[in-house]
């Protein structure tokens, strides 16, 4: 997806519609805990690894 | 690739904290301690637990901090940060004020570790009086009340709290007695920093409960303090999936044929959590604080023999919602509960229910039936009186109802054979396999729930393997090969819970805080090392995964040839309609053309351009079945079993189930299908 200045891990996933509470994400290889999504800056030409865990009877 | 730093940048407000001379950044509402825990500075504490909400008791934590020039003592544990300030974690003030507790503390219970260890740590030494009030047990109740809270907040029971006041105040059960409503889940004992309660009933005789005690706490914490950032459980149950799917195309609308609704909003989460009752145990599990299945209080149904009365509703959950809801068109919370409620009250299973009134429905719309064939029904998607109407037709064994009640298998040769239906498009469009209909999930995009829902022995439920996330939205089973290691592990692992009679949500509907630092964390690893030690506990010894697995798999071939005995278990008998592997209908395509058609370009090698709808649906399908086909080859040869589904010998051997009538059946369906 294209980069922009301040893109953050939150709106990655917002953008791509991962609306899904079990994700986990990685940058470049380095694990993001949830808490810092928001906070997380995605660097230009960065790999953002969203990984679907599963849930559900 | 680029770099392997990340940048942190601040994007919400924050109040400045100083710890100490160390300053942090915090959120409002942030506590004094976990400021200062944040800054790796202890405040001690006695009363405060991550798991329940902080309630200052103890006083231990009380620490001194400066707001606009002014000093005052505060219970660090409970007090927000609101605006900026200073804490000073171990001034003389907060020293002296921390001394005086413990002085008191010391005197009354002198031999807790728990307030021995905190008395050395300030200095304070046995007080030269005698407490009227002393009790030298190691492990004396210091009325914390953590036990008292955890009840209430984690389990939802209130079994215990202070009765009593002054020096007779103390932790009891309602008049001193047993109560029949703890359901001895061991919480309080758990979260007890003393030991003063322990669990004395250990009613299963389980070979090591101590063992599972440590990991079935670790999940009750689990519960109680991710539950609320994670799926909501407690909150809503299993109907949190409703508009996660929606936004994953997966949600089934109008009979599988679409993933989503402009109407989601409707039948969205927030509003069966307003619905169903709130912070109660469902009972369902003793001792569970999942507690997700939910109850609707007071409902009064509209139609049938309840109609005008109150009644309690069990549900609906996420499956419920989508068969009863979106499956057959229905985005009206209050009709899909009634149908929820005459579905357990007739003993009718809510999925089978829904997805056969939708294969009547979409076979209503497309001419298979008018309203003569059923009866006067106007089967519409959407129609949710009519649909009430058939079940109450079902439960009483009439006219229409007496077809659709059973099931789609037979409805797809009943109406080819009597309305004249195309047993083609009968076929398609009839949601079931192995005479069963499929639970609620869109598996278009995703070859490996295909073969998850089609291969499962019992039928088209998702219980032995959900891959749609790792195959379709991770792109983590690229293969054959992948999907089907996946259509192994997951199948044997959640086998193993129908054996163990055990629930499968505590697996993975909660995950550890750490799940995410594990190699596999689809897996859920911590999760299962902790039924590892589960097993291990309750019948001695020490199983690992490999174990867990391998007893599934003799099961689970047991089944299949179970399966073959009975004349199933055939290569056709895995295979699904085309309705769950891509698009019947030119609406269903076009609704969605962008993505089929660019998947005949990158897949197919195909240039759409120029060809009809009809052209691209045949080529895209043709596509489709024969990945399914290999899919089938790869989950037999991973699983030991021949080209048509069959166990071999070896397999049986190697499983220790060769038994002589075991092999018997197998060797007989090789010969007919000329593999022996």
């Amino acid at each position: 997806m294209p980069w922009r200045a301040g893109l953050t891990v939150a709106d990655v996933l917002r953008e791509r519609q991962f609306v899904f509470p079990l994700l986990v994400v990685s940058i470049d290889g380095v694990h993001v805990p949830r808490d810092a999504f928001a906070t997380t800056a995605v660097p230009e030409r960065a790999v953002v690894l969203v990984l679907h865990l599963m849930s559900g009877g | 690739m680029g770099s392997a730093t990340t940048t942190t940048t601040t994007t919400t407000a924050t109040i400045p904290v100083t710890v100490d001379g160390q300053t942090i950044e915090v959120k409002p509402g942030t506590t004094v301690l976990e400021a200062a825990r944040m800054l790796k500075i202890s405040i001690p504490t006695l009363c405060h637990h991550s798991a329940v909400e902080a309630y200052g008791a103890c006083r231990v934590c009380m620490t001194e901090i400066e707001v606009r020039g002014k000093k005052r003592m505060v219970t660090a544990c409970n007090f927000p940060i609101r605006e900026p300030l200073a804490v000073f974690a171990e001034s003389d003030a907060t020293k002296r004020q921390r001394r005086g507790v413990l002085s008191m503390m010391l005197a009354r219970w002198p031999n807790v570790p728990a307030i021995q260890t905190l008395a050395k740590r300030y200095g304070v030494q046995n007080p030269g009086y005698k407490h009227p009030l002393r009790n030298e047990a190691p492990d004396a109740c210091i009325l914390c009340g953590l036990c008292v809270k955890a009840c209430s907040e984690m389990v939802w029971e209130d079994v215990i709290a202070f009765a009593g006041r002054g020096a007779r105040r103390r932790v009891a059960m309602p008049f001193g007695k047993q109560s029949e409503r703890c359901t001895g889940c061991g919480t309080c004992a758990y979260i007890c920093p003393t030991g003063a309660i322990k669990v004395a009933d250990e009613k299963n005789n389980p070979v090591d409960p101590a063992r599972i005690r440590k990991y079935g706490f670790r999940l009750t914490k689990e519960m109680a303090t991710l539950d609320d950032s994670q799926c909501k459980m407690r909150r809503v149950g299993t109907a949190h999936l409703v508009e996660i799917m929606d936004a994953y195309d997966l949600l089934p609308t109008h009979n599988y044929k679409f993933g989503k609704h402009a109407e989601i909003a409707r039948i969205s989460s927030p509003v069966w959590t307003s619905l169903v009752r709130q912070n109660v145990p469902d009972g369902c599990w003793v001792g569970c604080q999942m507690s997700c299945a939910k109850a609707v209080d007071d409902f009064v149904p509209r139609t049938g023999p309840y109609k005008g009365r109150k009644v309690l509703v069990d549900g609906p959950e996420y499956e419920t919602v989508a068969s009863c809801g979106s499956n057959i068109g229905v985005f009206e919370p209050h009709d899909i509960i009634e149908l929820n409620f005459y579905c357990d009250t007739y003993g009718i299973d809510t999925i089978s229910f829904g997805t056969a009134c939708a294969f009547a429905m979409e076979c209503y719309e497309a001419g298979v039936l008018d309203k003569r064939k059923t009866g006067g029904l106007d089967l519409k998607f959407g129609n949710a009186t009519a649909a009430l109407e058939l079940l109450h037709h079902m439960s009483r064994g009439e006219g229409f109802g007496v077809l659709v009640g059973q099931g789609i298998r037979q409805m797809k040769r009943i109406f080819a054979e009597r309305f004249g239906g195309d047993p083609k498009f009968l076929h398609d469009i009839g949601m079931e396999a192995k005479g069963l209909e499929y639970s609620e999930y869109v598996s278009k995009e995703s070859l490996a729930q295909q073969a998850g829902y089609a291969m499962a022995q019992k039928g088209p439920q998702h219980d032995e393997a959900w891959l749609i996330f790792m195959d379709m939205v991770n792109k983590q089973l690229p293969t054959f090969e992948k999907k089907a290691e996946a259509l192994y592990y997951f199948p044997m692992w959640r086998t193993w819970f129908g054996l163990m009679g055990l629930c499968k949500l505590p697996w993975n509907d909660v995950e550890p805080e750490d799940n995410a630092k594990w190699p596999e964390p689809n897996k859920v690893p911590g999760h299962v090392e902790g039924y590892e030690n589960f097993l291990s506990g309750m019948i001695g010894g020490d199983f690992k995964i490999q174990d867990i697995l391998k007893m599934s798999e003799r099961v689970y071939n047991f089944q299949r040839v179970f399966a073959i005995r009975m004349g199933h278990g055939r290569r056709e008998d895995d295979r699904g309609p085309y309705r769950a592997m891509g698009p019947v209908t030119a609406e269903e395509y076009e609704s969605r053309a962008e993505r089929y058609d660019g998947q005949l370009k990158e897949l197919v090698k195909v240039d759409p351009a120029g060809k009809s709808t009809a052209q691209k649906m045949a080529l895209l399908r043709q596509y489709r079945e024969e990945q399914y086909e290999g899919v089938l080859d790869a989950v037999y040869k991973r699983r030991g079993w021949t080209r048509n589904g069959t166990p071999t010998p070896e397999t049986l051997k190697g499983l220790g189930i060769d038994y002589p009538w075991v092999v018997e059946v197998v060797k007989a369906r090789m010969a007919e299908e000329g593999s022996a």
